[in-house]
């Protein structure tokens, strides 16, 4: 292809840029810290709302996590921790839990945070599970409940909960559902809560609260004055949202920023000995998957003018045969950048519990991929061209949305690979919301049509795996359901792990669960992806992994990461931060690890070293561009004169 | 002036608003998505709740007429309507608390853009072949070139993050408290720098190149010659006989000009994280908030139309055969 003028100054332009960025060593230099106990986060994501049953994305439940408290909270290893109650007790047939408050307990307002505003939570959701029109105002918040079998709840006194179970389920500890103020949000019914926009300042019990929200570019936290769990370092948190993560991986340099959320892998290895700047490639709880629409597939069912080009995608063996021909390891090294790791069951490895690996491994192999379709029936004609059973040529669509850069490159792989088979890939882009609206099924709306073969998309997790178990589940069509996959078998095995009563029980059904999904291939999961993230060391210590081994210090499982944090310099579990005179003299540690706590004393030094590289640099630019306008001058000058 | 060159000037003028506000309404619904998938957010939703949804928004109405004659009734009336994104925020106030930013950011640009990019070309025209034409056409190559986002990034990379004399992004450190205005102006004033800089080095660019070769072409000129050979001095043959010629293909270029200035707005509000109507574009496209983003192309193609009525009429005080 053949590039215009045009797009080739733009990409000699991007490339010098790019020399230029990798010359620069960053300066440590905080350019504009008026207040040193700002945490800045950045991300890209924008907040959709905060309303916690309104949001359906990663930055609203870490907005909602930062205002409320969980009942139970979780700890650095994801198991249940003290949070809006202090203890716990539970039956011995295990289906009473009874919860303690500490009798002194406020709301940021001061008002007294009780175990009213528990039981007023928690029946408002049980409540709306049960009518049909509440349930679509509760977002993605309603299934802890009622996954866990939560049959009532009562507040026998201000300083305690009892919860009773239908059965043994200790995921009522898990529950991601924050404790909401009675007092403010007691006059919503199942009717309003849609519309309840929660505008800041939001009243809350967790460690920081929303105190103004410009939308699309920053929400303000400040500290609860009634926090009393631990010692916070922060005096307020302040979630920066970036059109770009160039822009925002040049404000964490610049010290603008103290952590960045989902960097890319190029900015994740440039990254990479920056001074006063840690980072981790932590694993996702989720993945991305090529998925088949299997629509009919057991109920024989079809789609006037829509659903898949062939009937080959319901059958497992061929979807099978095609999971031979992806070489995942490929993927995860040049889309991913090394950072992931290849995909296989549809429980992340994240989940250490319940994570297995398939019994029945495939390998990347072509060869046997080609058996194996000859075998299952589908033989190449006379062009080289894969038939199905109707003796149709197999060409199949392949649609993606835009919303991340490695789909299109997978796609293009998985295009060259299943070519070598004799079947024709037609790789196509839409936007999340065209997409979710051409892949739905007729079960969610009659002029749904499902017209599409096969998708790159990805999940992400619970703390509890049930929710992406739930996803291949018959009455999913029509709702999260995007490989139309129906396997009663496989529903039995849903119910009875989500009933099973130990966690021995439940692991085994799980695994079955696992490797069923494996073998009858609805999804080939590609690779599990991982969560690159960037932050400081220089204004804030204590920045902990949760998990420890593969997580990330923010953008977790609860407030938790939030509240390690402690003001650099100062001593860390000291109650009052020292004064930063102190910490400008503290001799500790000594070259790039020491942190810098104020701006004067690092500035100079910094900015010093990097003066001679940068003015050489310029002095090039210059110089460039006065040789560019010579030499232009140059060739012209013959015409102007024979004017 | 004649009062009859005002008068047709103001009627195209109108006739061409009248047209934006049909096109307005028709372009943005051919695009493809539905905002009610935005509206509920959940994917769990009835049936039920999704046409209440609707009809609450008056997405269940035909497009035409219900909603079209909806569009109009309000527009005309000064509202825009309600944003779906902005939690129902009135659209005329989501783009009050943007439209000052892109004013200054690209108002003040533009503004330096003129003085130092039209002196700068001609100076450069009238001294043709000297050390600054140059130099000086050299430089306004590369810059025109250069789409704004790559000087923008150029710019942030040295003076923000390597040597960190600005802020990376934003329009004011969010969080921070102020004693004073002035350390609030301040502040302002060093997030505005490096944006500002970007924008007008990138209309600079264009300015002179176009201003050098207009003034060249003018010296050419029968009636500079004459000038000449009355024996009028350099100054007042560029003063009072070339430039207010060479000026007239300028102003209808900044006129035109605004528009494509806008576009390149969205690159460089990007780049620096202003918030301005570039970036409120840009979130507006993406959530498909269908009030906003009819908001804001009425809003610039409004504008558009009256800079270039501004243009026209400054033409007539500039150039008496138009008058005519």
């Amino acid at each position: 292809m053949a590039l215009s003028p045009r797009s080739r100054v733009v990409r000699s332009s991007l490339a010098f840029l790019l020399g230029i960025t990798l010359l620069l060593p960053a300066a440590a230099a905080p350019a504009a810290a008026a207040d040193p106990a700002v945490l800045r986060v950045g991300t890209t994501q924008d907040l959709d709302s905060m309303n916690p049953f309104q949001t359906a994305l990663v930055v609203g439940f870490e907005a909602f996590t930062l205002n409320y408290e969980l009942l139970l909270g979780f700890d650095q290893n994801l198991s249940p921790a003290p949070e809006f109650a202090d203890s716990w007790t539970k039956s011995d047939d295990g289906m009473t839990y009874t919860f303690k408050i500490d009798p002194n307990k406020k709301w940021s307002d001061g008002t007294p945070a009780t175990s009213e505003d528990v039981r007023w939570t928690y029946q408002f959701i049980l409540d709306a599970a049960k009518s049909d029109a509440g349930a679509t105002c509760l977002g993605y918040l309603d299934p802890y409940l009622i996954d866990a079998s939560l049959k009532s709840v009562t507040a026998p006194d201000p300083q305690t909960v009892v919860l009773t179970l239908d059965r043994p389920d200790e995921r009522i500890l898990e529950a991601y559902v924050p404790i909401l103020p009675k007092h403010i949000w007691g006059d919503q019914t199942i009717d309003t809560i849609c519309d309840f926009q929660n505008e800041p300042p939001v009243v809350g019990s967790g460690p920081y609260q929303a105190q103004e929200w410009q939308t699309g570019q920053f929400v303000n936290f400040t500290k609860n004055p009634n926090w009393t769990r631990s010692q916070l370092g922060p005096d307020s948190v302040v979630l920066q949202i970036f059109k770009s993560t160039d822009t925002m991986v040049q404000a964490l340099k610049s010290g603008e920023l103290d952590y960045a959320h989902g960097v890319n892998p190029q900015q994740f290895d440039a990254l990479k000995g920056q001074p006063n700047i840690d980072e981790k490639a932590g694993t996702a709880n989720g993945y991305t998957e090529l998925g088949f629409n299997t629509y009919g597939t057991g109920t024989g069912k079809t789609i006037k003018g829509g659903g898949a080009s062939t009937k080959a995608l319901q059958d497992a063996a061929f979807r099978d045969a095609l999971g031979y021909a992806i070489d995942k390891q490929t993927l995860v090294d040049k889309v991913l950048g090394g950072y992931g790791e290849p995909g296989t069951t549809e429980v992340p490895p994240f989940q250490t519990r319940w994570h297995v690996e398939p019994d029945h491994p495939r390998t990347f192999d072509i060869e046997l991929a080609k058996q194996k379709l000859d075998a299952a029936g589908y033989v190449l004609n006379a062009d080289g061209k894969r038939l199905d059973k109707q003796g149709k040529p197999i060409n199949l669509s392949l649609v993606f949305p835009d919303s991340d850069a490695n789909y299109p490159q997978a796609a293009q792989f998985i295009q060259a690979w299943f070519a070598e088979l004799g079947i024709d890939v037609s790789p196509a882009q839409f936007d999340s919301d065209t997409l979710i609206d051409k892949m739905l099924p007729p079960e969610a709306g009659k002029d749904y049509k499902a017209k599409f073969d096969m998708f790159i998309w990805g999940w992400a997790g619970d703390v509890d795996p049930n929710s992406l178990l739930d996803i291949f589940n018959c009455d999913q069509i029509g709702n999260s359901s995007d490989s139309l996959f129906c396997d009663p078998a496989y529903d039995a095995l849903f119910k009875q792990q989500n009933e099973a009563t130990s966690y021995d029980q439940r692991h085994a059904l799980m695994a079955q669960m696992q490797n069923l999904i494996y073998d009858e291939a609805p999804y080939h999961i590609l690779y599990y992806d991982s969560n690159l993230e960037a932050w400081r060391t220089d204004h804030f210590t204590g920045w902990q992994l949760q998990p420890a081994e593969n997580g990330s210090p923010l953008f977790g499982y609860g407030s938790w990461g939030y509240r390690q944090l402690a003001v650099a310099g100062a001593a860390a579990p000291s109650p009052t931060a020292a004064p930063s005179e102190n910490a400008v003299s503290s001799p500790s540690g000594g070259g790039a690890a020491t942190p810098a706590p104020t701006q004067e004393t690092s500035q100079p030094a910094a900015s010093g070293s990097d003066n001679t590289a940068l003015i050489a640099v310029i002095v090039l630019i210059v110089v460039v561009v006065v040789v560019a306008g010579f030499v232009f001058m140059r060739r012209r000058r013959p015409e102007t004169e024979e004017e | 002036m004649g009062s009859s060159y005002l008068g047709r000037r103001i009627v195209q003028a109108t006739l061409t608003i009248v047209f934006i506000l049909f096109l307005n309404f028709f372009l943005f619904r051919l695009m493809p998505g539905s905002p009610e998938r935005i509206l509920t957010r959940n994917p769990n939703i009835s049936a039920e709740t999704k046409a209440a949804l609707k009809a609450k928004w008056g997405l269940d109405k035909p497009l035409i007429p219900d909603q079209f004659i909806a569009y109009i009734e309000s527009t005309v009336s000064g509202d825009l309507g309600l944003s779906f994104k902005y939690r129902g925020e009135p659209v005329a106030e989501v783009l009050g608390s943007r439209v000052w930013p892109t004013v200054i950011l690209f108002g003040t640009g533009e503004v330096i853009a003129v003085f130092v990019g039209l002196g700068l070309g001609a100076y450069a025209g009238w001294k043709r072949g000297g050390p600054v034409d140059y130099v000086g056409n050299g430089i306004s190559l590369v810059l025109y070139s250069t789409p704004y986002f790559v000087i923008g990034m150029f710019l942030l990379v040295i003076f923000a993050t390597a040597l960190g004399w600005f802020p990376t992004n934003g329009m004011l450190t969010v969080g921070a408290t102020y004693d004073s205005l002035i350390a609030r102006l301040w502040d302002f004033g060093s997030h505005l720098f490096l944006p500002l800089v970007t924008v007008s080095i990138g209309l600079i660019g264009l300015y002179s190149i176009l201003m050098r070769s207009s003034i060249i072409e003018t010296l050419a000129e029968d009636y500079v010659l004459t000038a000449r050979a009355k024996g009028l001095s350099d100054g007042r043959v560029l003063r009072v006989h070339a430039l207010p010629n060479a000026l007239l293909p300028a102003v209808t270029i900044v006129a035109l000009q605004l528009g494509y200035v806008i576009a390149g707005a969205i690159t460089a509000e990007i780049v620096f994280n202003w918030p301005g109507l570039g970036t409120l574009t840009v979130d507006a496209l993406a959530s498909r908030d269908y009030p906003v983003l009819q908001g804001i192309f009425l809003l610039l193609a409004v504008s558009v139309v009256l800079a270039n009525l501004a243009a026209d009429i400054l033409y007539g005080f500039l150039d008496p055969r138009v008058r005519v």
